[in-house]
């Protein structure tokens, strides 16, 4: 292969692996950006897109101690893979607007580590419902027939055409709500709700709803990221987790509250990632955690975060 | 050291108010938290092997002092300093495995693996307090569970050939203390009942050394500014003190605890796990101290013994305890923010409004 087909192979698979953790990230850094509100519970909505994904697109057995002792065998419509993606993410937005309203909503006045605590909290109890229902084994989430073969790309060598679908599927999504937050009244109030929130309630902005949908909509992406996530990674209840703290160091490299500061960093996440799974696998997970180190010493904001957020 | 009592109850019964002050006055001293702790190490073993249902067994005794000191140091820094951290995994485990590979490298002789173990949570808090506080606030639980991750990762896979990757670190060789008294050795007569052996004395002096130094720093004026930073960080900062410093101590103060409890986790469980150092350590840690309550030096040991005795014990009778802890934790977050401790506190006002005559 050619040094050309080195060079996008690289590429491809960062973007795919990128993909899943910008995905995650847009939420996270939306909500801290604008209602300065950590959610771990961010993670809960991933697990809801792997699980309920599974079930939407193939089977998902229950194997757990809870549901046998309730004679529960097993969900599954079978209804293929985009049907799942179709769906999910609209359960997902709907579920980040019940926490808004209900669990994040009594907590924005309550001090931060409550906020933490309480997310926390619930993260658990999604993790622990699915432990008692699905089990704690990992189970395959099997990447849909039509993905299965590869793509060629003329002289530059041939792709897994899955890997490609995971990158168009993102980019769609990513610039579907860059759209919305950049060219909508709704989006307008949200950008202007993470450069000053408390200016833009003394202009007299009933913030209230656009910051309400824009917590769905994050809920929503990370359900995607569920879907789109679940045949790349492991499916297991301590899943969640292992997502949201890429994640969350997407938001610390790429800065807060800006799309663009995600997608930015989520690649250069992806980037460290794949370049050193394939040059040192030892380190492979252990790099990310370098570079966030890295920008936190020289740019604490994060690489597009412009304010200075407290110190 | 005596401070003055807090409350001036209406005095319709004076002798039972004369009385409850003195009580009170005792209750202040910092001599009462150490000789509590004291009475608890003695005590405690045999209300907890001899319950009538589900007893316990005294090596959980053990394994419950190892972890209040862990979660002790954890609430001085949640519950006085306000800070919020889900890497403390790091120190517990980092800890451990120095005490475990200094033990069959060098020397296995317990006291020296614990300052060995401290020594090593010391800088290992040194460096990510460093990192995690160059972003204050929120970010903070966000980058100690970040850099917890990273030392997890750590042990699995590029430190693998020293700590043995995912099978943990078996080769833990614990000599006697000091060279001559071997912790399994127990004593005679009424020293026995009392002391029961070697080992107990090890676990339970360093739990009353931890009740002693925590109540010490919580009084000072050091633990005053802990606690003023918690309450308002900026108007500590327009005092002229140096709020991030102080952060920084009090992050590497409670990495110390915790690197006492992980080196006396290895000498007590001869052998080191991987899954210390994962997430769910550090999950564990916050739960502890957060159901215990926070801002109280004994609401973390409440919350440890509640916790190790619900997960060794009756967690075979209560089919997915953990789903159920999750409920109440999220509950006690939501409601009742003071936690176990808090309960007590509650129920012990309530009964002093009855003794005093008042319907407080």
């Amino acid at each position: 292969m050619s040094i050309a087909g080195t060079v996008i192979g690289f590429l491809i698979q960062t973007l795919a692996v990128s993909s899943i953790y910008v995905l995650v990230a847009i939420g996270l850094s939306i909500t801290l950006g604008t209602l300065k509100f950590v959610n771990f519970a961010h993670a809960a909505m991933y697990l809801v897109g792997v699980y309920i994904g599974l079930a939407i697109a193939l089977e998902l057995q229950f194997t757990g101690d809870l549901a046998s002792a309730l004679g529960l065998g097993s969900v599954g419509l079978d209804a293929g893979f985009l049907a799942a993606l179709a769906v999910v993410p609209v359960v997902a937005f709907g579920l980040g607007l019940l926490m808004e309203r209900f669990v994040a909503r009594p907590f924005y006045d309550r001090p931060d580590t409550d906020q933490i605590l309480v997310t926390f909290g619930l993260l658990l109890i999604a993790q622990e419902l699915i432990r008692a229902f699905v089990g704690g084994r990992s189970i395959s989430f099997s990447q849909p027939e039509w993905a299965g073969g590869s793509v060629g790309l003329g002289p530059l060598g041939t792709y897994s055409s899955w890997r490609l679908s995971i990158i168009a599927i993102t980019s769609v999504l990513v610039l579907s709500v860059y759209l919305y937050v950049e060219y909508t009244d709704v989006g307008l109030a949200v950008r202007a709700g993470t450069e000053d929130t408390e200016m833009l309630n003394l202009l007299g902005v009933r913030a209230t709803r656009p910051f309400l949908v824009i917590f769905g909509i994050g809920s929503g992406l990370a359900g995607a990221a569920g879907v789109v996530g679940g045949p790349v990674f492991s499916v297991t209840p301590e899943v969640g987790v292992g997502v949201l703290v890429p994640a969350f160091l997407v938001v610390v490299v790429g800065g807060v509250g800006s799309i663009v500061g995600s997608v930015v960093g989520g690649l250069l996440i992806g980037a460290v990632e794949v370049g050193l799974q394939l040059s040192a696998p030892t380190w492979s997970s252990v790099g990310i955690y370098a570079l966030a180190a890295v920008v936190l010493l020289v740019r604490p904001a994060g690489l597009m975060g412009t304010v200075e957020v407290d110190g | 050291m005596s401070e003055p009592t807090e409350t001036a109850t209406p005095t319709e019964n004076a002798d039972a108010t004369g009385l409850l002050d003195r009580w009170d006055a005792l209750r202040e001293r910092e001599s009462f938290s150490v000789a509590a702790a004291v009475a608890f190490v003695v005590v405690f073993p045999f209300v907890f092997t001899n319950l009538p249902a589900y007893s316990g067994y005294m090596s959980l005794v053990e394994l419950i002092y190892i972890w209040a000191i862990f979660a002790i140091g954890f609430d001085l820094l949640l519950g006085y300093t306000g800070l919020l951290s889900f890497g403390h995994a790091v120190f517990w485990g980092g800890s451990a495995y120095a005490a475990g590979i200094f033990s069959a490298n060098a020397y296995g002789e317990p006291l020296v693996m614990i300052l060995v173990a401290t020594v090593t949570a010391v800088v290992l808090a040194l460096v990510i307090g460093v990192l995690a506080l160059r972003r204050g606030g929120i970010y903070f639980a966000i980058l100690t569970l970040a850099f917890g991750q990273m030392f997890y990762f750590l042990a699995l896979g590029p430190l693998a050939p020293i700590t043995r990757g995912e099978n943990g670190f078996t080769d833990v060789s614990v000599e006697p203390l000091l060279g001559v008294l071997d912790l399994g050795t127990g004593f005679a007569g009424v020293f026995g009942a009392v002391f029961h052996d070697v080992g107990y004395v090890l676990y339970a002096g360093f739990f009353v050394l931890a009740v002693a130094t925590a109540v010490r720093i919580v009084r000072s004026p050091y633990g005053a500014i802990l606690k003023a930073i918690a309450e308002n960080e900026s108007r500590v900062g327009f005092l002229g003190l140096n709020v991030r410093r102080y952060k920084l101590a009090a992050f590497v103060l409670s990495g110390a605890f915790a690197g006492v409890a992980g080196g006396l986790h290895t000498i007590h469980a001869n052998y080191v796990a991987v899954g210390s150092l994962y997430w769910i350590t550090s999950g564990d840690i916050v739960i502890i101290t957060v159901l215990g309550g926070i801002g109280s030096v004994f609401g973390p040991v409440a919350g440890t013994a509640a916790f190790l005795y619900v997960e060794n014990i009756v967690s075979g009778e209560i089919a997915f305890w953990l789903l159920v802890l999750g409920a109440l934790f999220v509950t006690v977050v939501w409601l009742f923010p003071a936690g176990i401790w808090g309960i007590v506190d509650e129920l012990r006002s309530a009964v002093r409004g009855r003794l005093t005559g008042g319907d407080t």
